[in-house]
């Protein structure tokens, strides 16, 4: 009898895009971003703490920071963030009842502008390097 | 319109009492204008009486029917079999989700129209207000004097089909609060406030927009949730102001 | 406490759920069985229009008058799910301004409450009319939701003490030394499993399905399964009934109902009427025939087909000469089986007093001199059916 009812263990279908609409893809991207920001945040706090441990701990991690596999991940990070608070402004928009006729247009908008800010933050990285 | 006939194999969810599930499969020729409701019926009549589902008015009025066709939420009445397989093509037909299973496609909705009740939720209304908050306009002076039977039919599929809905027993669901948005179109009843402003109510909702895209009969539950979310801010401006 | 009197009703489509509804008020303990859901035969599948009679009141006056009275106290006890904007008989060609004079009468006969405007008229009220009506007439039409009125008398009948079964499939009847039914097996297909259901009176009320269930026990009910076609469009392009005033025929009423149009009907005789195809050519037909009512439905989409059997009741006579009117057999006078009776035929608009007639029948078999007061009792929301 119980199958098939709502529960919290069925949390990893939020993530099955099979058989989906648009707005659930930028559902499971909002939840993705936001997944990813929590950790790069917790990941920030733990660099930042090695400044107690002295100026030069620090400055051998800054090194290690212009490596070009960190770099990509703060691409990761920097294209979460732009993704993640486009569709925050989408949702807020929607929240106040306004472009309700076309949030399915201005959600493709707002990710169209989020790939090209995130193209264009990847260029300014990658040539300033 | 022609006498085409099509094979298709039906792949349907069984489920009896607490025994296992399984899928069991059907072979049957039809008509690919007709229905995915008729194919389903057609397994009933004469390869398996055991077979249980739930329909009634079969031209998407009473909301019966809603089941997942391969994987999508569709009301199979109004869903023909031409728009989702092709001949010697495959149809996975499976209960609505989030709701239990009472036997094969047999769902129980009992919580949902307990909710709807509590509501206040009426089928028939006046011609402007059973329509979407943008069509009204124009029909506003000339056709009040009319009434119909509303848009929302009661269907589960809105829930079935809903993010929040499959993780959250608690939470109210689109079609509630559809039917909520849609009773509160006169001015908003504390009742009404109550139930929707909560833990379970609105707030709950992630914009994912499922519920409209599933919805077989023009509620666009997602659009009305975002209007309901808009009268509530507005109304609690409006209090923190007259308290002042 | 003197023990309840028992009723079995088989069948939960509008007759068994009003029958149920009138037995328990009556101070029955009722159970309901149906081998699907409810309203999962004809009765969910019908039409969807509550008479106002109109469409009887020159050929079949005894159907006319009872839908009139039907239709006056289902709007009164059943508004939950009723649209009631009337309805309009329009004539288009000599022929149906022939008829005009013998409707008008008819109606008068019947007692429905009719007025003739004129064709600019109509349009006003009806801009989407065929603009070359002849003639048009109001009538007290009004649309229902099919399984929301069957639901609505179920609810009713749980509030008062009534169960159901939907899924019980009826397999064999029990009969006591005497050769009287005292019950049924039913098998459950929720679990598979078959149980015993006792009682004082057993009640066929399957309607079209009236005569296979009656073979079960060797009794035969002369009733014919009529299907007839019924096609929804996706645009509500008017807000009343729109009648062919004509004598019934094909295709001759157009119902609003939600967003759509509904059009029906046909008629055709079949011998079972489980599964029924949809016949593509009556398809075309009915879309003709609401072309020529409401020339705008060639501008919508069509949205569904479905077939509803009829239980048309065996006369000498054939389809739609048939009365619409019903019949309660008690096989007690027939076949020597006390404990039994069959109630079929009739339409959705009268399936209150199918059942109070119905009941009248029971309780005088029974001896019991409860009166019927499903007239006067409003019906309890429809949605309370799912949580009793």
């Amino acid at each position: 009898m119980n199958i098939n009812k709502p529960s919290p263990s069925h949390l990893w279908r939020w993530f099955d895009p099979r058989d989906k609409s648009i707005g659930t893809i930028a559902f499971i991207i909002n939840r993705l971003s936001a997944i990813g920001l929590t950790i790069y945040l917790f990941l920030h706090l733990a660099v930042l703490s090695k400044l107690v441990a002295g100026s030069q701990a620090y400055d051998d991690f800054l090194i290690l920071a212009k490596s070009p596999a960190i770099k990509i991940g703060e691409m990761f990070v920097i294209a979460g963030g732009i993704i993640h608070g486009l569709n925050g402004i989408r949702i807020t928009i929607n929240s106040l009842g306004f472009l309700l006729k076309i949030q399915n247009g201005l959600l493709v908008g707002l990710m169209i502008i989020a790939l090209a800010a995130i193209v264009y933050f990847a260029i300014r990285m990658f040539s300033g390097a | 319109m022609n006498d085409t006939i099509w094979t298709i194999e039906l792949k349907i969810f069984r489920q009896r009492a607490d025994a296992q599930r399984y899928f069991q499969t059907f072979q049957i020729e039809i008509n690919p204008d007709e229905y995915v409701l008729d194919a389903i019926e057609k397994v009933w009549a004469f390869h398996d009486r055991s077979l249980t589902f739930r329909h009634a008015c079969h031209h998407s009025t009473c909301g019966a029917c809603g089941m997942l066709v391969n994987g999508i939420e569709k009301l199979t009445c109004i869903t023909s079999i031409r728009s989702v397989t092709q001949n010697n093509g495959k149809l996975l037909i499976e209960p609505l989700r989030n709701f239990p299973v009472l036997s094969d496609l047999v769902v129980d909705t009992s919580s949902m129209f307990k909710a709807l009740e509590e509501i206040g939720f009426n089928q028939v209304a006046s011609l402007p207000s059973a329509c979407l908050p943008y069509e009204r306009k124009t029909l506003e002076h000339e056709r009040s004097e009319y009434q119909r039977l509303v848009d929302c039919i009661e269907c589960g599929m809105c829930i079935s089909a809903c993010p929040v809905s499959l993780t959250d027993s608690n939470y109210l669901g689109p079609a509630v609060l559809a039917a909520a948005h849609d009773a509160s179109s006169q001015p908003l009843s504390n009742k009404i406030l109550e139930i929707v402003d909560s833990r379970d109510g609105l707030w709950r909702c992630h914009n994912a927009f499922e519920c409209s895209a599933v919805c077989p009969s023009n509620v666009e539950p997602g659009l009305r949730i975002m209007k309901m979310r808009q009268t509530v801010i507005a109304h609690r401006i409006k209090k923190l102001f007259s308290r002042g | 406490m003197p023990t309840l009197p028992e009723a079995i009703i088989i069948g939960a489509g509008f007759t068994g759920c009003a029958l149920a509804h009138d037995l328990s008020l009556r101070g029955f303990k009722v159970s309901v069985l149906d081998r699907g859901e409810i309203a999962s035969g004809t009765s969910g599948r019908t039409h969807g229009l509550l008479h106002s009679g109109g469409r009887y009141c020159v050929n079949d006056q005894e159907a006319a008058i009872e839908c009139i009275e039907e239709n006056i106290i289902l709007r009164r006890i059943a508004a939950q799910c009723i649209e009631y904007n009337g309805g309009l008989f329009i004539g288009l060609n000599e022929r149906d301004q022939a008829y005009l004079p013998h409707f008008m009468a008819g109606a008068e006969a019947c007692k429905i409450p009719v007025e003739q405007i004129t064709p600019q008229k109509a349009l006003q009220l009806e801009p989407n009319l065929n603009p070359a009506l002849l003639s048009a007439v109001l009538v007290p039409d009004g649309v229902f939701d099919p399984l929301r009125l069957a639901l609505a008398f179920a609810a009713t009948a749980v509030e008062n003490g009534a169960s159901f079964f939907p899924h019980h499939e009826v397999q064999e009847m029990l009969f006591n030394g005497s050769g009287n039914a005292i019950g049924v097996v039913a098998l459950n297909r929720h679990d598979g499993k078959k149980y015993e259901f006792r009682g004082d009176i057993v009640i066929n009320a399957t309607g079209a399905w009236a005569g296979k269930l009656a073979s079960l026990v060797g009794i035969k009910v002369p009733v014919v399964p009529t299907p007839g076609i019924m096609v929804a469009y996706n645009q509500r392009l008017v807000n009343r009934v729109i009648n062919r005033l004509f004598e019934p025929g094909d295709g001759d009423i157009l119902i609003p109902q939600r967003r759509m149009v509904v059009i029906g009907t046909t008629s055709f005789e079949v011998e079972d009427p489980d599964y029924i195809p949809l016949d593509q050519d009556q398809i075309k037909q009915m879309y003709d025939c609401a072309c020529h009512l409401v020339p705008a439905v060639s501008q919508t989409l069509q949205r569904g087909v479905y077939m509803s059997a009829r239980p048309l009741i065996k006369t000498e006579m054939t389809g739609r000469s048939l009365s619409r009117t019903f019949k309660c057999y008690d096989h007690k006078e027939s076949e020597n089986i006390d404990g039994f009776v069959t109630i079929t035929g009739g339409k959705a608009t009268t399936c209150r007093a199918m059942a109070e007639k119905t009941a009248d029948l029971v309780c005088s078999k029974l001896g019991i001199s409860a009166i019927c007061e499903t007239k006067e009792t409003p019906l309890v929301s429809y949605r309370k059916f799912f949580w009793h």
